[in-house]
């Protein structure tokens, strides 16, 4: 595995304050940095692969907040409101930066969010070789056929990771590989270039809805796999279900521990136990993220599914 | 010693109509620089509005489309201190209309129309963006045609002013 750690620096360190930048620079550089919390009147958090960090030195303010907000988004928030609507905004190296504050709302619709009161800055890992692993259990050279498959993980525990090493691997075989990206994590796209590798026949749809996505794909750019993030809303398993019957292979991950947990989601529910997934993997954090917890037939999957569905019933 | 005044005379009255000329000059230079403003806005309006390009690029994109110098300067001083650490969009425009008063033949009320644009500059939705810079650039249409107003008269007035106000002080002086 190749996992360059000091690199979010060199990324990150731009768009910080100079008092940040002076507190981070005192972590030793082989830190494994997840997340740096920025948060309005009080301390500076780092959390890393080895646990909390609070740099009580620094005092994170509201002016030094919305400093960083402008440097992020180059002094030109009409530039990012789209993304910022949503509430991150994806930095160059793949980083993203998730925002909380008092939002706008107009016709029930989140305008804008203004009073920032706390910036996630999430570093991306990229590690090569996350999904080599389970490659073999997904994917055949010979017929270069490629199972339907499902990623199972709570959060934090590298499904997005996993994804990414996946187009790579499927795309350097020779596939061609559509990815829809819609909160700009997979590819890590900025300024349209993906930051991220994600191998040399991938296309990439950023910041576009997960179900039109797949659909505009499959009809525009004739993939042979279709790779998505966090699955959830009922018109995301629609679209899986289109792309399944136009012939290309799915491979796509949504939160959960396990398959029972999952099936408890209405719209994920119906997938499982249709049968529609011909693999299903489920991560954890255990041994660090992207442990590889389970792997099973889409069979054992819907059988799963289908005794959580009855117990729901009866219970 | 004849000559000699005589030669006198001819230099002040030559550095007069100079001085006058000098100014017919900056009556016009004037309004050519607040059309060129003009039409720096509007492109910056049309990389917000229609690619939402960033400022620091979009400054950059205008720079090679303007004809004036003096205005160009303008745009590569507010983008380069717009680079500077710590430095915001308000700032750096402010910086730039401080920064290029000695090269421009403008005037105070120019100015302020100018910084105008400065208010809440990056720091806006995209059509309220645009909203801000078109204010500006209305503001900058109506002072110039005022300027352009009668522009000839002026010139001929300073230009009458300097050869009259040199014949003064050489019939003063002799």
């Amino acid at each position: 595995m190749k996992l360059e750690r000091d690199k979010w620096r060199r990324d990150i360190f731009p768009y910080l304050t100079s008092e940040l930048k002076e507190a981070l620079r005192r972590l030793p550089a082989e830190e494994p940095v997840e997340e740096i919390r920025l948060r309005a009147g009080r301390a500076l958090l780092v959390q890393s692969g080895s646990g909390e960090i609070v740099l009580s030195q620094v005092t994170v303010s509201a002016a030094g907040l919305h400093q960083v907000l402008m440097l992020m988004t180059e002094h030109s928030l009409y530039a990012r409101d789209e993304e910022l609507k949503r509430g991150y905004l994806s930095l160059p190296g793949g980083h993203r930066a998730g925002f909380a504050g008092r939002a706008v709302v107009e016709g029930g619709v989140v305008k804008l969010l203004r009073d920032i009161s706390g910036i996630n800055i999430r570093v991306a890992r990229e590690v090569k070789g996350a999904g080599e692993k389970l490659l073999p259990r997904l994917f055949d050279p010979k017929t270069k056929k490629v199972q339907h498959t499902l990623v199972l993980s709570p959060p934090q525990a590298g499904k997005t990771t996993v994804l990414r090493d996946l187009a790579r691997l499927l795309s350097g075989a020779g596939l061609k590989v559509g990815i829809v990206d819609e909160r700009s994590e997979l590819a890590g796209c900025y300024g349209g270039v993906p930051q991220l590798e994600v191998g040399p026949r991938t296309d990439v749809l950023d910041g576009c809805p997960k179900a039109e996505g797949m659909m505009m794909l499959v009809r525009s750019m004739s993939p042979q796999v279709v790779v998505t993030d966090e699955l959830g809303r009922p018109e995301d398993v629609w679209a899986v279900e289109e792309v399944i019957n136009s012939g290309a292979a799915v491979l796509t991950s949504a939160h959960g521990r396990n398959v029972e947990e999952a099936a408890g989601r209405p719209a994920l529910a119906r997938l499982l136990s249709a049968g529609l997934f011909e693999r299903v993997v489920v991560l954890s954090r255990r041994a660090g993220p992207g442990t590889v917890e389970a792997v099973m037939s889409g069979g054992e999957a819907a059988c799963l599914a289908q005794r959580r569905g009855k117990a729901h019933v009866t219970g | 010693m004849l000559p000699v005044k005589w030669i006198g005379a001819l230099l002040i009255l030559l550095a007069a109509a100079s001085l006058g000329n000098r100014q017919a000059a900056r009556q016009r230079r004037r309004v050519l620089e607040l059309e060129e403003f003009r039409l720096a806005l509007r492109l910056l309006s049309a990389e917000i509005g229609y690619t939402a390009t960033p400022l620091p690029r979009a400054l950059k994109e205008v720079i090679p489309r303007l004809g004036r110098r003096e205005v160009r300067d303008f745009f590569r001083e507010a983008a380069g201190r717009l680079a500077m650490e710590g430095e915001n969009a308000g700032g750096a425009w402010s910086y730039a209309t401080e920064k290029s008063r000695v090269n421009l033949a403008l005037e105070e009320a120019d100015r302020l129309a100018i910084l105008r644009a400065a208010a809440g500059l990056g720091g806006l939705g995209r059509v309220d963006q645009v909203k801000q810079l078109e204010m500006a650039e209305a503001e900058l249409a109506k002072l110039a045609a005022e300027a352009a107003e009668g522009l000839a008269g002026r010139e001929k007035m300073w230009r009458y002013l300097g050869v009259l106000g040199g014949i003064t002080v050489v019939i003063l002086l002799l």
